[in-house]
C-alpha cells in the first residue's frame, strides 16, 4: 500500500468516525430529564398528563415520553450499561420475572410511599401502575337479543355465532377464560391445566381473531369483526366515552396490574423515584382512573375521585372477581410462553 | 467467481493502489459496520453462546415442528408473492414501456406514489377492505353473490395480497428499465418473420427481459423473507412468518439465542439464493 493511499484511507476513516462522534456529542449535550416508557395510545396519553406534568411542575424535570414498551429493549439496555429508559410500565408478570433476574433497581420507599398502596400491586422492585380487568365484551348491535354472560358463553359458538378476539401474546389471562369456561372454579385455577386450557381453546381455535394491541381490539369490536371476547375493561370504558354501544359483563372479571419499573444502571435513578411517588399518589392515581377506567392502586384514591367513575372502575365489580397469579406466572413464564406461540403457530 | 476470473488473466500489470472512489464509500462502510454487521455478529454470536456454549440452539430450531413450519410459511408466502408481482407487474411495466407520455407519467406517479405512502396506513387500509365486514365482504353479501363472508384476512389469502400490493413497485420498476432498453424493432422483425403475437412474447420479449424479472423476482423474494408489519397484521397465527417468531423470541420471551439461530437460519439461506441467482443471471460479468 502506498504511502498517499494510507493516508486516503485515514482521512476517511476520521471523516466517518467525526460524523458519528458528532452524532454521539448531540446526545450527550441534550438537558437533564427522565424518560418515561409506556405502551402508547390513550393509556400513556393519560399517564403523559396526570403524572408526568404535574411532576415537572413540581419537581422542574422534564419527563420525555418514550414506547412502546419492549421487553427485550429494557433487556438490551440494562446488559450494555447503557439504560435510556428511567421508568417503564410492563405487566405484572413481567415485572416479576424481571426482578428475578436482576433487571430491575430496587424501589426506594423512603420516597415511595408504601403504605397507602394495595399490598397486591407492589413489590421491592415495583409498584402499581394501574389495575385493570379482563372483561368480557360484546357488540349488542352483532348479537341481537342474547347477552352473553360467562367465559362459557364465549366458548359457545352455536349460542353467539361469529368470530371471537382474544389477547394475542403469551401473557396471563386466556388460559384463565379456557379453564373457567371449561368448568375449573376460580379456586382452582392454579398451577394452571396446560393441557387442559389447550384442549379448550382448540375448540374455538378456527374461530379467534387475536387482537395484538388495544387499539385494534376496539376496532375488531366495534366494526363487528369479532361480536365477542376478551377486553381490558379500559379499552371498552374508551368506546363507550366515544358514543359506540358496548356490552360488558364483569362476571368472573380477570384482575392484572400495569407496574411501573425502573431498570437496573437507570442514569436519573433518583428522579425516577420521585416519579413513582407522584406516579402513585393519591392525587396522581385518581386522576388517571378517572381518565382512563382502569383502577387507582393506591387505596387513598377512590375518595377523590368523580362517584360515577368509581361505581365503573374494576375494583367495584369484587363478587365473582379473580385475581390473575402473578406469582405463578413469573416462575413458569418461559415454559408457557413457548408452548403457547408453538400452538398458535400450529 | 471473481478468482477463477483472475487466475486466467495474466496479472503482473495488476494495480496495487486502492480501487479509486473508495475513500468517497468508506463513511457508507463504516456506518454499516457499526450499525448493522456488528450488532448481527452479537446476535448470531449469542445463537451459539447463550444460554451455554454450544449449538444447543439450532439443534433446537431443527428439532421443532413448529419452527420448521414457520420456516416453510415464509418461503411459501415470498414464493407467493414473487410469482403473484411477477404476473401482475409486468402487464404494467410493459405499459409504462410503451404507452404515450402523459399515460406514462401517470401510472408512473401512482406506482411512485404508492412507494411513499406510510406502509403502516397502507396495511390497514387493506384490513379495512378485506376484512369480514369490510367494504368487499359486505358489496358481495348485499349483491348477493355470497350468503356467508369470505375469509380474506388473517389467513395467507390476507397476507398474499397485502404483501404482494407492497412488493409490487419492486417488481415493476427493474422490470420497467429492462422493457425500456429493448429495441422495438425486433417485435417488427418477429412479426415479418412470421411470429404469432404469443411467439413474440414467448421467444423474443420473456428472454429479453429475463434479467429484469430475475432482478426484480429476487428482490421481492427476498425482501418477503424478512418481512413483518404486514404478515402481522394481515395473516393469522397459523401462517406466521419467521420475522415474526424472531420478534416474538426477542421481545416477548427474551430467548435471544434462539432468536439469533433462527435470523442465522434466514441469513444463510436468504444468501444461498442470492448466490443461485448470481450464478445463473449474473449482473453483467458473473456468467463466464
Amino acid at each position: 500500500m502506498s504511502r498517499s493511499n494510507g493516508m486516503r484511507l485515514a482521512k476517511a476513516i476520521a471523516f466517518s468516525a467525526l460524523i458519528v462522534g458528532a452524532g454521539l456529542g448531540v446526545a450527550a449535550a441534550q438537558s437533564q430529564a427522565i424518560v418515561f416508557t409506556s405502551w402508547g395510545g390513550t393509556t400513556q396519553d393519560a399517564q403523559k398528563k396526570d403524572w408526568a406534568e404535574p411532576f415537572t411542575k413540581k419537581t422542574g424535570i422534564a419527563v420525555k415520553q418514550d414506547g412502546p414498551t419492549d421487553y427485550g429493549k429494557l433487556k438490551a439496555m440494562v446488559e450494555s450499561g447503557n439504560v435510556d429508559w428511567d421508568v417503564v410500565d410492563v405487566e405484572a408478570d413481567f415485572a416479576a420475572a424481571a426482578a428475578k433476574d436482576g433487571l430491575l433497581e430496587p424501589i426506594d420507599f423512603g420516597v415511595v410511599n408504601r403504605g397507602d398502596l394495595d399490598p397486591r400491586f407492589v413489590t421491592d422492585h415495583a409498584v402499581g401502575s394501574f389495575y385493570y380487568s379482563f372483561v368480557l365484551g360484546f357488540n349488542p348491535a352483532s348479537l341481537g337479543e342474547k347477552a352473553p354472560r360467562n367465559w362459557a358463553d364465549v366458548f359457545d359458538t352455536k349460542a353467539f355465532p361469529g368470530k371471537r378476539t382474544f389477547y394475542k401474546w403469551s401473557a396471563p389471562g386466556v388460559l384463565e377464560i379456557a379453564l373457567l369456561a371449561d368448568g375449573v372454579p376460580a379456586d382452582k385455577l392454579y398451577p394452571l391445566d396446560l393441557d387442559r386450557a389447550f384442549k379448550k381453546l382448540d375448540t374455538i381455535k378456527s374461530d379467534i381473531v387475536w387482537w395484538g394491541t388495544g387499539a385494534q381490539s376496539q376496532q375488531l369490536l366495534a366494526s363487528g369483526e369479532a361480536p365477542i371476547g376478551q377486553f381490558w375493561n379500559g379499552r371498552l370504558f374508551a368506546l363507550e366515552q366515544s358514543g359506540e354501544k358496548v356490552g360488558v359483563s364483569w362476571e368472573q372479571n380477570l384482575t392484572a396490574a400495569d407496574m411501573l419499573v425502573v431498570p437496573k444502571g437507570a442514569k436519573n435513578r433518583e428522579a425516577a423515584m420521585q416519579f413513582l411517588a407522584e406516579a402513585t399518589s393519591p392525587e396522581g392515581q385518581a386522576s388517571f382512573a378517572t381518565d382512563s377506567g382502569y383502577a387507582p392502586v393506591n387505596v387513598k384514591s377512590a375518595a377523590l375521585m368523580p362517584k360515577d367513575v368509581a361505581a365503573n372502575l374494576p375494583d367495584q365489580h369484587t363478587s365473582s372477581q379473580i385475581n390473575l397469579d402473578m406469582a405463578y406466572w413469573a416462575a413458569h413464564r418461559d415454559e408457557i410462553g413457548k408452548r403457547w406461540y408453538a400452538w398458535q403457530a400450529k | 467467481m471473481t478468482l477463477s476470473h483472475a487466475a486466467h488473466v495474466p496479472s503482473p500489470a495488476r494495480p496495487r493502489r486502492l480501487p479509486a472512489g473508495l475513500a468517497a464509500v468508506t463513511p457508507a462502510f463504516a456506518l454499516v459496520a457499526v450499525v448493522f454487521v456488528l450488532p448481527v455478529l452479537a446476535l448470531l454470536l449469542r445463537s451459539v453462546l447463550e444460554p451455554e456454549p454450544g449449538l444447543q440452539n439450532y439443534a433446537a430450531f431443527f428439532a421443532s415442528t413448529t419452527y420448521l413450519k414457520v420456516l416453510g410459511n415464509t418461503f411459501l408466502v415470498a414464493a407467493t408473492v414473487t410469482v403473484a408481482t411477477v404476473l401482475l407487474g409486468f402487464p404494467v411495466a410493459w405499459f409504462l414501456a410503451i404507452a404515450p407520455g402523459f399515460w406514462s407519467r401517470l401510472l408512473f406517479a401512482v406506482v411512485i406514489l404508492s412507494m411513499w405512502t406510510n406502509l403502516l396506513a397502507r396495511t390497514y387500509a387493506w384490513m379495512v377492505l378485506l376484512q369480514r365486514t369490510g367494504l368487499i365482504n359486505r358489496t358481495l353479501m348485499n349483491l348477493g353473490l355470497i350468503s356467508e363472508p369470505l375469509p380474506l384476512i388473517n389467513n395467507l389469502v390476507g397476507v398474499t395480497i397485502g404483501m404482494t400490493y407492497i412488493m409490487l413497485p419492486f417488481m415493476i420498476l427493474p422490470l420497467h428499465a429492462t422493457i425500456r432498453s429493448i429495441d422495438p424493432s425486433v417485435f417488427q422483425a418477429a412479426s415479418l418473420c412470421g411470429a404469432s403475437r404469443w411467439q413474440a412474447f414467448t421467444r423474443v420479449m420473456l428472454p429479453l427481459t429475463a434479467t429484469g424479472i430475475a432482478a426484480g423476482a429476487l428482490m421481492v423474494f427476498v425482501m418477503s423473507l424478512g418481512y413483518f408489519i404486514t404478515p402481522a397484521l394481515l395473516g393469522g397465527t397459523s401462517n406466521m412468518m419467521l420475522a415474526e417468531l424472531i420478534a416474538q423470541l426477542v421481545q416477548s420471551l427474551l430467548d435471544w439465542g434462539l432468536a439469533g439461530a433462527a435470523a442465522l437460519v434466514l441469513l444463510v439461506v436468504t444468501l444461498a439464493i442470492y448466490a443461485v441467482q448470481l450464478r445463473f443471471f449474473g449482473f453483467g460479468q458473473a456468467r463466464s
